[in-house]
């Protein structure tokens, strides 16, 4: 192992990593634009020049890797490598790296998305000069549309080569190069081969500048206004995880956060954009009871009343149905609650596709199956025979919400129940044949916890606030269970639910919310 | 140290009461001769001075381009949280990308500090001397873009209150009760 020092601080290090590796590692802060942890390094920006004793020059910490010295090599007699990164000479470099990337930068801060999360605005500000000496006219190059979703201003960028590296190494689709040299270096694509696919959204994230946005997100708020919630993506079983950036009860956009164990630094588009989809739906508010062809509106006492009289009448024929979509929380409690027959409508599967980098979309496009799987054990495997079968007289949903497509089977067999009681967000076509509709959250709204495909407990957070008179999903399934069975358990919060869970299945013992925290914990290898 | 103060002992002039009475009219007649101070508003209006923190306008550009880019530095600066901005992507082709598709002050929560004008890297934002706006409602003293453009129309070529007897023009927003 070499031993190393940087500024005073000495430390060991593995063999191999670069000075800027070790550096970041260890708290110290070498400022840099082209190097990416996941990406090829190429040294282009020369934003991260450090001293290294011994050497003329001043160096690219982000391509200097770190050795073993022979013993009577060593500086001092014990270090294999000493660097400097505040002396005058690294500061004066930064200054006039700064100064080069400035020149035909356009000082439009106050208009460009990036500010307030740009690296060149943080960065000029801590090293670079106050004032520019540039007097001549700053040249000017118009915006280009690099595909449907991305548009490039060639006048922020600062020529990183991120996005090309991106596109080449991590989607392994190739849309981006750098086009001409030297001065007239820009960024492009190939004009029959534009940047579509699914992962192109992450070249906003990882441009330093302001160069690359979305133009879903571009003028539409300022960095500092937003909220951000660490949560996870719903899209699909995979469960990446994201920020989720909202403003008045309004989600902006989302954007990836770090973690190795599921999506690396990136997510996709699917996920990126499919918050929208929530967002112009015909909500429920308010508890409803059919009256012939339309419903009317009763308060919460009484819909819990008629739902659990309905669920006693019938004598034990009513199946649950329950939903990857809900948390395992929810899934539970209506396990509990049914004590009988629980299934699911069939499942939503779309392609599953894999990067050459290893991101993964899941084939199932529900974010909780594995989850509910795992909690619901018995699921009738085909619920239509099922029903037939045990001549099951009513049905208590957990509704998918706006992803679910009822089929005409299905609809057949839904028609022909004495009662149907559907818990959801939205009059989807499911809560419209519906006799009893309890209004839940819609997601982004909901708290609990969800299980990937890998077997990950993730803890979803809420980023927006509980809409008119719609109550939490676990609240609604414990008030039912509580007005069936006077017995019942009184949970007074999601904690109460998840304790209660682990008991019955040992996998999700001693798991906590501020255990699970923002990176999850793996269920079969337990780590903690 | 104890000091002994000795009570005023009146003499006799004091004792005749009307000098003393007189002396406190002369003041009071002295004020007849002199300008006066006070206005009688609303038949007259007070002409502030130069510099004078005011209403709220929004500037324009000769060519009716409204200045203001939408980029939130007035809202940043505010330290009464009384801004708040909408943008969006503007209609005109003129190299400025954003606008403000809303644009909404509380006049109830501005403290009239100024620092909005001098955070604004486009002009767009103006205090005028205008200072009375008193409204029925709290909600009418919330105004929009179109308010705050229409208070630039009245005030972009002259003062807002041009002479003391002049009953000013009125003001672009609600004024009215409901």
């Amino acid at each position: 192992m070499p031993f190393i020092k940087i500024d005073e601080k000495e430390f060991e290090v593995a063999k191999g990593i670069t000075v800027l590796q070790a550096a970041l590692a260890n708290g110290i802060e070498i400022p840099h634009y082209c190097f990416h942890p996941v990406l090829e390094v190429v040294g282009s920006c020369r934003m991260c020049l450090v001293q290294v004793e011994g050497m003329p020059k001043l160096q690219a910490s982000c391509n200097t890797s770190i050795g073993e010295v022979a013993l009577d090599k060593k500086l001092d007699g014990k270090y294999d490598m000493v660097v400097n990164t505040q002396t005058d000479a690294v500061k004066q470099e930064r200054k006039n790296i700064l100064e080069f990337l400035l020149l035909n930068h356009p000082l439009d801060c106050p208009v460009c998305d990036q500010a307030g999360e740009c690296y060149l605005q943080d960065y000029t500000f801590k090293y670079g000069n106050a004032h520019s000496r540039f007097k001549e006219e700053k040249r000017v190059r118009p915006s280009e549309s690099l595909g449907s979703n991305i548009v490039i201003n060639q006048d922020r960028c600062i020529l990183c080569s991120r996005c090309v590296r991106f596109t080449r190494e991590i989607s392994g689709t190739n849309e981006l190069f750098v086009q001409n040299r030297g001065y007239h270096s820009k960024v492009s694509i190939l004009k029959d081969k534009p940047l579509e696919n699914l992962m192109a959204g992450n070249v906003a994230d990882i441009c330093p500048v302001g160069a690359l946005l979305n133009t879903d997100y571009i003028h539409k708020n300022r960095f500092w206004n937003l909220d951000t919630i660490p949560s996870v993506c719903q899209d699909c079983s995979a469960g990446c995880n994201v920020d989720v950036f909202s403003q008045r009860d309004e989600i902006f956009r989302l954007t990836p956060r770090e973690n190795h164990d599921v999506n690396g630094y990136f997510m996709c588009d699917i996920g990126r954009y499919g918050f929208h989809r929530f967002e112009e739906i015909e909500r429920v508010n308010q508890p409803l009871v059919r009256n012939g062809k339309s419903f009317d509106v009763i308060d919460w006492a009484e819909a819990i009343q008629k739902t659990a009289d309905l669920i006693e009448q019938s004598n034990g024929k009513t199946a649950g149905i329950v939903s990857p979509f809900h948390t395992n929380e929810s899934n539970f409690l209506l396990g509990l609650m049914i004590n009988g027959m629980l299934g699911m409508l069939p499942a939503i599967q779309a392609e599953e596709i894999t990067y050459p980098s290893g991101f993964r979309i899941s084939a199932d496009r529900s974010p909780n199956q594995r989850g509910m799987n795992n909690i619901c054990g018995g699921l009738a495997e085909d619920l239509s025979s099922e029903i037939k079968t045990q001549a099951i007289r009513g049905l208590y949903i957990l509704d998918d919400g706006v992803d679910r497509e009822l089929d005409d089977a299905w609809k057949e067999i839904l028609a022909k129940m004495d009662f149907l009681i559907v818990q959801s967000y939205a009059m989807t076509d499911l809560a419209k044949l519906a006799h009893i509709v309890l209004p839940g959250l819609a997601p982004y709204e909901r708290e609990g916890t969800i299980t990937n495909d890998q077997d990950r407990i993730q803890w979803l957070r809420p980023s927006l606030s509980i809409k008119a008179e719609s109550k939490p999903d676990w609240e609604i399934l414990m008030l039912v269970n509580n007005a069936l069975n006077k017995k019942a358990e009184n949970f007074t919060g999601l904690d109460d639910v998840i304790i209660k869970m682990g008991e019955q299945f040992p996998n999700y013992s001693g798991i906590t919310l501020f255990k699970i925290a923002t990176q999850g914990i793996a269920l079969n290898g337990k780590k903690m | 140290m104890a000091t002994i103060i000795k009570s005023y002992e009146p003499t006799f002039w004091d004792k005749l009461y009307f000098p003393a009475l007189l002396k406190g009219l002369m003041v009071t007649i002295k004020h007849f001769f002199r300008q006066k101070v006070t206005i009688q508003y609303p038949d007259e209006r007070h002409i502030p001075p130069d510099g004078y923190r005011g209403l709220h306008r929004l500037n324009k550009y000769p060519d009716e381009r409204i200045k203001c880019v939408a980029c939130e530095m007035c809202a940043a600066a505010c330290p009464s949280n009384c801004i708040s901005i909408i943008p969006g992507p503007s209609p005109w082709d003129d190299g400025k990308e954003r606008y403000p598709v809303r644009f909404d002050i509380n006049l109830l929560r501005c403290i009239y500090c100024g620092f909005c004008e001098m955070a604004c890297p486009e002009g767009a934002i103006e205090l005028t001397e205008i200072y009375d706006f008193s409204n029925y409602s709290r909600d009418d003293l919330v105004i929009d873009k179109d308010g705050l453009l229409g208070v630039y129309e009245l005030t972009k070529k002259q003062n807002y209150y041009t002479k003391k007897s002049h009953s000013p023009a009125s003001l672009p927003f609600k004024t009215e009760r409901t």
